[in-house]
């Protein structure tokens, strides 16, 4: 597929390379020449020094025949207002802004665009694998507000149902269980055995509920 | 009338003061260190709200709500669209006009981002230029409807084409409006059957296309020679 990185950033240039090792066409657009010294030096790409916001860069960047756009620059509003132009102006039918400042991710969503915030997305995992060590995450949903995690039952929990444990948790719910090598679409009446892996998708608040009810057993 | 000018930059200063003058409600956003410091020289310090005139939470705070009209001036073409485009669909504010910085980038200035009117400084300066230098001695006294129609002045030299015409002949009338004559320190209203006579200085209100065809019927005879320069062969 064709697509059209604008920034080449230490995002735009890993984002670059990661789409080039799967095989597409890629045109990485910066204001700066210098900037390309970042991409790896096994990418093969073009690259294209000038404004993304210029009617004449989009179209020498391929525009009409892109299959999807990054904004990936150090600027909200420049991320915000590219991304909206590709989608509205050229109709692309994949688009991304990134969000660099985390105060200014309200902008971007108001032109109701996908956005990832780098910035605060790796701050809340930093933050997570501080505050407990033990789960695990295995996906992150849009800006990481909810995410999949992956617990052990306990000993203290053996022989009691799925039920029992997520009840009382309100943003928590159950998406797989594996037992023994194998996995199953857990049901509520399910009883848990130890050492049991089960993922959750939950917020950031219910999995912390989550881990204390682990800790603590059915009684507290 | 209310207005929020988010940029303190010149021409957000510049144009804060004018409204200002005019009775104007004024509050100007602006978060830049460097300018602020002068802004509060130049301006009334409650008119001034520190802030990113881009974040909406400031906007909201400095009362984009009540505003009939904003002005997005800064010096950052994306962050004037963006602000437009929070300005209408965040706060329904019923007016929108932005600076264009560069004019590569005036193509988005529309309702794309909701735009409702755009200013491109160094396109309306190299117009007014280029009109100076085309039409000879045509003075461009103001402009109206966004550059489209213009006031100009211009006075009738010996031998133009146009001295003796009855003015309703001169076949003008769908883009130019000779509104005055002036003769000898007097000013006059024109009518149809009116002529001018060398010396004769006019105002008129013309399309770009009328002012070039008022241009031609007074232009000189001959092309005027340049001084210090030779008559080519």
């Amino acid at each position: 597929m064709n697509f059209i990185v604008v920034g080449c950033g230490r995002v735009g240039a890993e984002l670059c390379y990661h789409l080039f090792k799967r095989g597409h066409q890629i045109v990485v657009v910066d204001i700066n020449k210098e900037a390309f010294n970042r991409l790896h030096p096994d990418f093969r790409g073009r690259t294209l020094e000038g404004e993304g916001l210029a009617e004449g860069v989009l179209e020498r960047a391929g525009i009409h025949e892109a299959d999807g756009l990054a904004a990936v620059t150090n600027s909200d509003t420049l991320n915000a207002v590219v991304a909206h132009a590709a989608r509205i102006i050229y109709n692309i039918p994949n688009v991304v802004a990134r969000n660099y400042d985390p105060n200014l991710r309200a902008v971007i969503e108001a032109f109701g665009l996908q956005t990832v915030g780098s910035t605060y997305w790796g701050a809340q995992r930093v933050e997570e694998l501080l505050m407990s060590p033990s789960q695990r995450m295995v996906y992150s949903a849009g800006n990481g507000e909810v995410e999949v995690y992956e617990v052990q039952i306990p000993e203290k929990w053996d022989g009691h149902t799925l039920e029992e444990l997520l009840e009382p948790l309100k943003q928590c719910y159950p998406v797989a269980l594996s037992r023994a090598g194998h996995s199953l679409l857990p049901e509520s009446t399910l009883r848990l055995q130890a050492s049991d892996m089960l993922d959750v998708s939950s917020t950031f608040e219910g999995i912390g509920a989550l881990t204390e009810r682990l800790s603590k057993g059915l009684e507290a | 009338m209310n207005v929020l000018i988010a940029g303190g930059g010149r021409t957000g200063a510049r144009l804060a003061n004018l409204l200002i003058n005019q009775n104007y409600k004024i509050q100007l956003v602006e978060n830049r260190r460097e300018l602020l410091g002068y802004l509060h020289q130049e301006l009334p310090t409650e008119l001034i709200y520190e802030g990113n005139p881009v974040d909406p939470s400031v906007l909201e705070a400095a009362g984009i709500r009540d505003v009939h009209a904003l002005a997005a001036v800064t010096s950052n073409d994306s962050t004037n669209l963006a602000i437009c485009y929070l300005g209408k669909t965040l706060f329904d504010v019923p007016r929108t006009i932005a600076r264009v910085n560069n004019p590569n980038n005036a193509w988005l200035f529309n309702q794309n981002f909701h735009v409702d009117v755009s200013l491109n400084s160094a396109d309306v300066f190299a117009h007014l230029i280029q009109e100076e230098m085309s039409l000879g001695d045509m003075m461009t006294i103001f402009k109206i409807r966004r550059g489209n129609y213009s006031v100009i002045e211009e006075k009738v030299p010996e031998g133009a084409k146009a001295i003796g015409i009855p003015l309703k002949d001169m076949d003008l009338a769908e883009h130019c409006v000779i509104a005055a004559i002036i003769r000898d320190g007097v000013m006059a209203l024109p009518r149809g059957d009116s002529t001018l006579q060398a010396g004769d200085e006019i105002i008129a209100v013309a399309s770009p296309e009328g002012a070039q065809k008022l241009s031609d019927f007074l232009a000189f005879p001959v092309y005027p020679m340049r001084h210090g320069k030779k008559e080519p062969h």
